[in-house]
Formats: structure tokens, C-alpha cells, sequence
């Protein structure tokens, strides 16, 4: 009777222990393992040798590095850039393709090939339209009368070509998820509305709005984190530069961890952009409550 | 289980498996008895050149190893994902037989201890004399031999020979500094309007190697030894911020001032090909943007001046010697097999088909000047050209902390190219740096 007890109250736990140990292998121990490297001298030329501990060394030096001050500006500006133009534009569109649209399921399909498509060719693909000698881009402009635009050799220019490009490439994500947000809104909500003489306007602001809220917060939350860890766009069109002015934090971490072999300096970028990210996660979390 | 059954039982396991062995006997009786050997490789693309090499090697060591099946697994990557791959390899311990590393990264991955020292293999191999000693040197770091030099590359200066009689140009007027600025500026105004540009120059993350050569020319260095280093002794010292480096940095931005805008995205002379630009310094490879079937015409079409063009006439000029180098790391578990693989690769009659197919140059005399030349010669344009180059070429230095020391020299350019700082200021910074990461302040 009493064995029958313990293996009742242990049976959920038993049955946790695989996901747990999952979660553990690949989650809990490669951060730990993060946190270890970052708080010891890593590098390529060490990397099969003995490792010095070196304490908060490397973080200090981080914060001493321009080039990282500079990153983290650069990301703020990436970030903020790709969010609020992805999430303005895809709430725009999924609300339009929430309406009677004729053929809206084929536009939502052409609207999410962006998403489909790898990153890297997506890169490659802006490069080549960006390129200030054979660009498309230019050529238009050219033809239209109007000054080429140094898209991606303007130190003041280049973050935003690639906010650009961010913006073509994730927001397909967020009128996916906006669509099924706002399609699983009960429509007898807005024919009650109709009834008592809302227009389209105010039904969308104080029905569409309020009731899309949770998938509104999930949306930002993760096009936020995905803005902040994403490089691969930064990497292919330019390279972090001119002047390390398309440098994101992330991309930083990935030169500094498999360019110059610096291991330890990249895990603790890499720790940053967690803790970052962590704070998101808390907003995220806060956001939820609220509702 | 009464006695009938356990007979049955085994009669029937006897059955099978004297029908699989006899089958398989049958069906290949040699492989039956060999040895299964699986060489791994983790090589850099393209992959053509590759395919090519192994193909005729497999054969090659299979023919030499009767008793032994040898395959050959081979993954070809792009550069980055090359070396982000190796760092892994070399993180995980995995066992792989051969590696293809950039020059630069030698030392990284030697000193790391990924890479075996093949300084008494090869000594007993007794090639050295056959390679050209700039590119023998280069497989080398800190006086031992870890890697074999298969191929190289040079930079020289192309050119579209109609782009250049359009604007009134002789193709010698390229050669000198101030003929080379005069020129852009002739291209540029005559070629403009049909969205040709004059001349280019590299923006992009390689910048520095397009700079080394004017820096080398004027007789400067990138690093040089010094004493007193703190922990090492004597250990590198950054010299390109030397008057030779701010003089040669000086030339670049005199190509800014005249309105040649530097170019942040690379084709790697896809844009000469296209004839987005009348004269282009570029590597050797650019003949591989041309479709192999117009290489016998080519020459008719463009030119080259082997050679970076020079303060003044009579100045000797310089060039950066690129390619890669084959290395055996420390964790194959057939080094011997892995040696023979690589030697193989590298033997005249196999490697020159390779080149002559992709446009290469030969780290090795016998190609380079002895019997294969002639080959070469007549298929691929401008090969006496390029290879009179590697006589004036230069390598960077392979110290595992030059990746840092090269991004210190592009921040250095890029200053320059954008106002910021004047090229001695630039330089001066840039060393600055560059002494910290090798650890000459703290």
C-alpha cells in the first residue's frame, strides 16, 4: 500500500524524466558550459591545452572594447528598427487578410515565401540589389532622376539597408501568427458590434485589438529575441562594416568566437545576449500577468 | 523446449547464415578478405577541384593497397563555415585524416595543437627542393612543417583592353602611381555613362591583403621580431604603421580623393567579368569568371599586368601569394594512409590536370617552370605572366593572433577610406591594438 503511494506521488516525475533529461543535455549543461568558458582564458591556440581561470576578466574587457560598445548601439538600432516595422507591417496585413479577401489564402501563401526562403540566400539576395556599381536599386533610381544611395558603404546608412532586409525576411513570421490570432476571434463578437453601430475602425480597436493582445505580446516577445541572436544577414551583405556600423551584438560574438578564435570573449557575448534576452522573457512574462 | 525443437532451431541459424556468408563470398570475393579503410577529409569549396583530385587518388591508393578497400569521405565547405568546421573538429577531438587550412590560419591550429608536425615525413619524403621556397615556407610555423602548400594564387592587375583604347589609355601608363590615379579619373569620365567605372578598389574585409602589396613594394612589413617581449622573449611586433605602411596607405587614399569610391561588396572578379569595371586588381582566379570555352581567346579580349602598379618606373613591384595548404591534424587514426593521400594529391601528374581546369598556379617548380609548363602555358591565359609573379609575392604572417592584427589593418583602411583619421593616425591606432593582442601591453 505504501509502495503503491510513493510510485503514485513519483509517477509524474518519472514521467518528466526524459523531456528533463533532454532539457538538461541540451539546455541547462551548454549554458553552464558558456558561463565556465566565459570565466576562463579560452582560445583556439588553448583550446586543447590546460585553461586559465581569469574570473569577470573577460567581461571587463568586453565592456572596455569600443568595437563592443558600438555593437551593442548597432543592436539597439537593429532591433528596434526590425521589430517595429515588422510587427506595424504585419499587423497591417494580417488585418487586411482577416477581412472577406478574395484569394486570401493565396496572398497569405506569397506573403510567407520570404519566410521559407534561408536567410543566407535572402542576403545574398539584398546584396546584390543594395550593390552600389550594379545594383538594381540604384539603377532605379538613376533612371527616376534621383541621387544613387550608398546603401551599403554610408557608415550611417548600411544598419538600416539591413533593418531593411530584416524586415522583408521576418514579417511573413508575424503575419502568419497574427492571421491565426485574429481567425480565432469568435465572429459573432463583431456582428453584435455592427449591430450596435461600431464602425470597422473602432470594432478593430476595441474588439480585434484587446482580444489579439496574447498573441500581439508572444509575437513581439519572439521577433525581439530573434532580432537580437540574428547575424546571419549582417554576416553575408556586409560583413559587420563599414566602421563595424552593421556590427550587432551577435554578429560580434561569432567573429570573436570563429574569426579570431577567441572563445571565451564570445561566450561571454553570448551570456549577455541571454541575459538580454532573459529581460525580454520577464517583460513577456509581466505582459501575460497583466492580462 | 524438448531436443526436436532446439535441432530445428538450429539447423535453420545454420542454414542462414552459411547461405549469407557463401552469398557474400560470392559476391565479392576479394573485398571479402580486405581491409575497409574510410579516410575523411574536411576541405574548403569550390568542390570541382576536389572531385577532380580525388577521383584520380582513390584509384591511385587503391592500385598501391591491394589488401586494402580505401575510401575517401570528403566534406567541401565555404571559408567560414571551413574553419568554424575545424574548430569544431578540433573542440570534439573527431578523428579526420586531412584538412585543407587557409595560410593565415596555420599557426592558429599548429600551436592549438590540431595539426601533426610532418617536419620528419616530409623530410623523408625529400620534396622540398621542388617547391618554390616562399610557399614551402608557408607550410611552416615556428620552424616545423605542418602542412604542404598545393596551390597558390596571385594579384595582378586587369584590364579590358577595348575599355582602355575607348578612353585614349596605354595599358603602361597603369604601372605608376600617378598614372594609375590619372587613368581612373580618364575611365571614369569617358566610361560613366555607361555605368562602367574606371578602376577598382576593394572595400571589403580583404582590403588589407590589396594593401600589403604597396606596403611590401616600399620595402615595409607587416610584423617583424623584436626582443623583449614581456612572456615570449622574442616574439612579433607590429611594422606596418612603418613610413613604407603610411605611404602606402597614402596611395589609397590619394584612389578616394580622385573619386574611385572603394567597393564594399566582392565578386571576386565576377564584377571585371561582367565589365562593371575597366581595370580591376584582382587574383588570378578571375580567369575562372570567364567561361572556360573563351579562355583560348581571352587574351585578345583583356590583358594583365603582372605586377601592383609602382610609386615610380623602375620601381620592383610586389604581389600577395594566397592558397591552400594541406595538413594531416593530429586525431586521423591513419596518418600513414593519410600522408600517402595527401603526397599523392600533390604529385605533378595529378595535380596539374586540376589546374589546368580551374586556373591555378603550382607551389612546385617541376609545374611551374619543368615539363608540365608548357601544358599550362598553352591553356591557360597568362599563365608565364602569373607564374613570373610568384617570383615578387609575399605571404602574411601565420601567427594565430594575425586574423585580430588584419581586422586592426581593415579598421585602419576604412578609416582612411571614410575621413576619419589621416593614415598615419590610422596606423598608429591600428598597431596600438594590434601590440596589445600580441601581448606586448597589457
Amino acid at each position: 500500500m505504501l509502495s503503491k503511494n510513493i510510485f503514485r506521488k513519483a509517477e509524474p516525475y518519472l514521467f518528466l524524466t526524459p523531456a528533463f533529461a533532454i532539457l538538461l543535455l541540451f539546455l541547462i549543461f551548454p549554458l553552464f558550459w558558456n558561463v565556465y568558458i566565459s570565466l576562463h582564458d579560452v582560445s583556439l591556440v588553448n583550446l586543447l591545452q590546460g585553461w586559465t581561470y581569469v574570473g569577470w576578466q573577460n567581461f571587463l574587457d568586453l565592456f572596455e572594447d569600443s568595437n563592443f560598445q558600438t555593437s551593442l548601439k548597432v543592436t539597439l538600432e537593429f532591433v528596434a528598427g526590425s521589430v517595429a516595422m515588422q510587427f506595424g507591417i504585419g499587423l497591417l496585413i494580417s488585418t487586411l487578410l482577416s477581412e472577406k479577401v478574395r484569394a486570401g489564402g493565396v496572398l497569405l501563401a506569397i506573403f510567407i515565401i520570404p519566410w521559407t526562403i534561408s536567410a543566407v540566400i535572402a542576403a545574398f539576395s539584398f546584396k546584390f540589389m543594395f550593390d552600389e556599381s550594379f545594383g538594381i536599386l540604384d539603377y532605379l533610381f538613376e533612371k527616376i532622376g534621383l541621387p544613387p544611395v550608398n546603401w551599403l558603404s554610408d557608415p550611417n546608412m548600411v544598419i538600416w539597408s539591413v533593418v531593411i532586409a530584416n524586415i522583408w525576411y521576418g514579417t511573413p513570421f508575424t503575419i502568419l501568427f497574427l492571421t491565426a490570432g485574429t481567425l480565432s476571434i469568435n465572429p459573432t463578437i463583431y456582428e453584435a458590434a455592427v449591430i450596435d453601430g461600431a464602425s470597422k475602425f473602432k470594432s478593430f480597436l476595441h474588439i480585434t485589438l484587446p482580444l489579439l493582445k496574447p498573441f500581439i505580446v508572444i509575437n513581439l516577445i519572439l521577433i525581439t529575441m530573434w532580432s537580437v541572436n540574428f547575424f546571419d544577414l549582417q554576416l553575408v551583405m556586409t560583413g559587420g562594416g563599414p566602421m563595424f556600423a552593421s556590427t550587432t551584438a551577435s554578429l560580434y560574438m561569432y567573429r570573436q568566437a570563429f574569426e579570431f578564435g577567441l572563445l571565451s570573449k564570445g561566450a561571454s557575448v553570448g551570456l549577455i545576449l541571454i541575459v538580454i534576452n532573459l529581460v525580454v522573457a520577464f517583460i513577456y512574462v509581466k505582459l501575460l500577468r497583466v492580462r | 523446449m524438448n531436443g526436436k525443437k532446439i535441432i530445428l532451431i538450429c539447423s535453420i541459424i545454420l542454414v542462414v547464415s552459411s547461405t549469407l556468408l557463401i552469398g557474400y563470398g560470392f559476391k565479392n570475393p576479394t573485398t571479402a578478405q580486405k581491409k575497409q579503410v574510410t579516410l575523411t577529409a574536411i576541405l574548403s569549396e569550390p568542390k570541382d577541384r576536389w572531385d577532380i583530385l580525388f577521383n584520380t587518388v582513390q584509384q591511385k591508393l587503391n592500385e598501391n593497397h591491394p589488401d586494402i578497400d580505401i575510401k575517401i569521405d570528403y566534406i567541401v565547405l565555404p571559408y567560414d563555415a571551413t574553419r568554424t568546421q575545424l574548430l569544431t573538429a578540433m573542440a570534439g577531438r573527431t578523428p579526420i585524416d586531412l584538412v585543407s587550412v587557409d595560410q593565415t590560419w596555420l599557426g592558429e591550429f599548429a600551436q592549438g595543437g590540431f595539426l601533426s608536425d610532418l617536419t620528419d615525413v616530409a623530410k623523408s619524403w625529400g620534396k622540398e627542393r621542388d617547391w618554390y621556397q616562399t610557399n614551402w615556407e608557408g607550410g611552416k610555423y615556428n620552424g616545423k612543417l605542418y602542412g604542404i602548400w598545393a596551390w597558390t594564387d596571385i594579384r595582378g592587375m586587369w584590364y579590358w583592353k577595348d575599355l582602355l583604347s575607348r578612353a585614349g589609355i596605354s595599358p603602361d601608363s597603369l604601372k605608376t602611381w600617378n598614372g594609375y590615379i590619372a587613368d581612373a579619373k580618364q575611365l571614369n569620365k569617358v566610361l560613366k555613362d555607361q555605368g562602367i567605372h574606371g578602376v577598382h578598389l576593394v572595400g571589403a574585409s580583404q582590403s588589407p591583403d590589396m594593401w600589403y602589396p604597396y606596403l611590401w613594394m616600399l620595402g615595409g612589413e607587416i610584423l617583424k621580431q623584436k626582443t623583449g617581449h614581456p612572456t615570449k622573449g622574442t616574439y612579433w611586433f607590429p611594422a606596418f604603421n612603418s613610413t613604407a605602411g603610411i605611404k602606402a596607405l597614402e596611395f589609397l587614399k590619394q584612389q578616394v580623393n580622385a573619386g574611385i569610391r572603394p567597393q564594399i561588396n566582392h565578386f571576386w572578379g565576377e564584377e571585371f567579368a561582367d565589365r562593371k569595371f575597366a581595370v580591376m586588381l584582382e587574383g588570378s582566379w578571375l580567369l575562372s569568371a570567364f567561361p572556360h570555352e573563351q579562355w583560348t581567346n581571352l587574351a585578345q579580349k583583356i590583358g594583365l599586368l603582372p605586377m601592383f602598379p609602382v610609386p615610380e618606373i623602375g620601381s620592383k613591384s610586389s604581389t600577395m601569394l594566397g592558397g591552400w595548404i594541406l595538413g594531416i591534424p593530429e586525431t586521423s587514426q591513419n596518418k600513414d594512409l593519410a600522408w600517402e593521400l595527401l603526397t599523392t594529391m600533390v604529385e605533378p601528374q595529378v595535380l596539374t590536370p586540376m589546374l589546368q581546369k580551374e586556373g591555378y598556379l603550382p607551389t612546385q617548380k617541376p609545374i611551374g617552370e619543368g615539363p608540365y609548363a608548357a601544358y599550362l602555358n598553352s591553356s591557360i591565359p597568362y599563365y608565364k605572366e602569373m607564374i613570373s609573379m610568384i617570383s615578387i609575392g609575399h605571404i602574411r604572417p601565420n601567427i594565430p593572433e594575425y586574423p585580430q592584427i588584419a581586422e586592426n589593418i581593415r579598421e585602419a583602411i576604412d578609416e582612411v577610406y571614410y575621413g576619419i583619421k589621416d593614415p598615419k593616425q590610422a596606423l598608429d591606432d591600428a598597431a596600438g591594438k594590434s601590440s596589445k593582442v600580441l601581448g606586448w601591453v597589457n
